[in-house]
């Protein structure tokens, strides 16, 4: 029950952050993934199932507030949750490279998949190239050192790891 | 093959499964569902937080944003005065010549709660709704120029269809030459409004301001959309593609206007 109520909260203060306070920063060009950093959070601290889950939940949420392509994003999250909640055994997940790193790749991989469609399909890739590796690059460079930040912040204010409590083996 | 994975992993397998099938079937059929109704509830369910999160910027920025507003309502009332004068002759003209008037607007006040989209806000999220007299398909403005429109209504909230939605299309004309058009958003290869479908022997120059025409019956006529900030030839050569600058701050909304549409043309999306 309270792992379902942090669940919750969890994509309610996401979906918040992205319609209130990152969306002027977007606007001008700087797109903080933050989607894609909580999805790799989930993972990372739950494992797979839970990362798939709230990747899919969340990427559902979003794509029906977008009103267009309805499942571009919860495809693409659900499965950078579950590869990344799979990764996570072999990870040192308290690294603050490794996270700098995977939440760098998942936001990359998240802007890959989902512009295209804000371009028109694979016709509108050809011609829009630049703009669709300026997203990812930006997006990337932009989301992993402020997520990696926030997490090494993190574990300072507690005082204990972040991802201390995922399972000995999760998913 | 199935025995290949421990009973754990193979859950979780068949799990990601279900959610790939799902997402590549919303996205093959999704804009079937009732999508309106399910972001109704969420748009409610969201109202108030957006609400209390907006109220901290709001209030950092009253103060300044009053001094300016008293500074602008003072050159505004001398404008009107002047204003009134040219109105009251181009009325009277217009009667001589036979010509229709022009459609006195209704503005219905209403807070934005939230914008929607990447990078670009899409849409936004209104505070007032059917209960207050919004319809499907209304037109919505700012003191600087149009917005977009309505495009989904809920009991106490709405949605606009921003300009920079890609499927928000507007007819509109550029001021004092009359030049026709049809404003559309581009996303690539940089984001931006065009006017489009505007021939080469029509002569546009850069600064001139750009009006909705009326000839789209969802708009009424001479709402200031943007000014001329660049020219060039559109995508097969046939016609002129004109970047305009928005007139309205889209990426910094606080407070809207409703404008009711005409009577036969409310409620249709």
């Amino acid at each position: 029950m309270k792992g379902l109520g942090a669940f919750l909260i969890g994509m309610i203060v996401v979906l918040l952050l992205r319609s209130t306070a990152l969306s002027p920063l977007a606007a001008r060009g700087i797109v903080v993934d933050v989607l894609a950093f909580a999805t790799v959070f989930w993972a990372l601290r739950h494992g797979a199932v839970w990362g798939a889950t709230f990747g899919f939940m969340i990427g559902l949420a979003a794509d029906l507030d977008a009103t267009h392509w309805m499942g571009r994003h919860a495809l693409v999250l659900s499965i950078v949750g579950y590869a990344i909640g799979r990764l996570a055994r072999t990870l040192e997940r308290e690294s603050g490279r490794t996270q700098l790193i995977i939440i760098g790749l998942a936001v990359a991989v998240h802007q890959a998949w989902v512009v295209p469609f804000e371009l028109g399909g694979l016709a509108g890739v050809g011609s829009g190239w630049p703009y669709l590796l300026g997203r990812v690059f930006v997006g990337a460079l932009a989301t992993a050192p402020v997520a990696a930040l926030l997490l090494v912040a993190a574990r300072r204010l507690t005082g204990r790891s972040v991802f201390g409590h995922a399972l000995v083996h999760p998913g | 093959m199935g025995g290949f994975l421990p009973p754990a992993e193979r859950r979780s397998s068949a799990l990601v499964a279900l959610y790939v099938a799902t997402s590549l079937l919303l996205l093959a059929a999704g804009e079937r569902l009732p999508q309106a109704m399910l972001r109704g509830v969420g748009a409610a369910v969201f109202a108030p937080l957006d609400r209390v999160i907006m109220a901290a910027d709001r209030v950092t920025g009253s103060w300044r944003e009053n001094r300016e507003l008293h500074q602008r309502v003072a050159v505004l009332e001398l404008e009107n005065s002047r204003m009134r004068t040219l109105a009251a002759e181009g009325r009277l003209l217009r009667e001589q010549l036979g010509l229709p008037g022009y459609q006195d607007l209704t503005l219905r006040p209403a807070e934005v709660l939230a914008l929607t989209g990447e990078p670009h806000a899409a849409s936004a999220t209104l505070s007032s709704g059917a209960q207050h007299g919004v319809r499907s398909g209304d037109a919505v403005v700012t003191s600087d120029g149009l917005v977009g429109r309505i495009g989904e209504v809920y009991p106490w909230l709405s949605r606009v269809v921003l300009l920079t939605d890609q499927n928000a299309a507007v007819a509109c004309e550029v001021e004092s030459t009359g030049v026709l058009g049809v404003l559309r958003f581009a996303p690539a290869p940089r984001p931006r409004l065009v006017l489009t479908l505007v021939p080469f022997a029509d002569t546009v120059i850069v600064g001139q301001r750009i009006l909705t025409s009326g000839l789209s019956r969802r708009y009424p006529r001479g709402i200031p959309v943007g000014r001329v900030a660049r020219l060039g030839t559109a995508d097969g050569g046939l016609t002129q593609e004109i970047e305009v600058t928005p007139a309205a701050r889209l990426t910094r909304l606080r407070h809207v206007f409703v404008i009711p549409g005409p009577a036969d043309a409310r409620g249709t999306p």
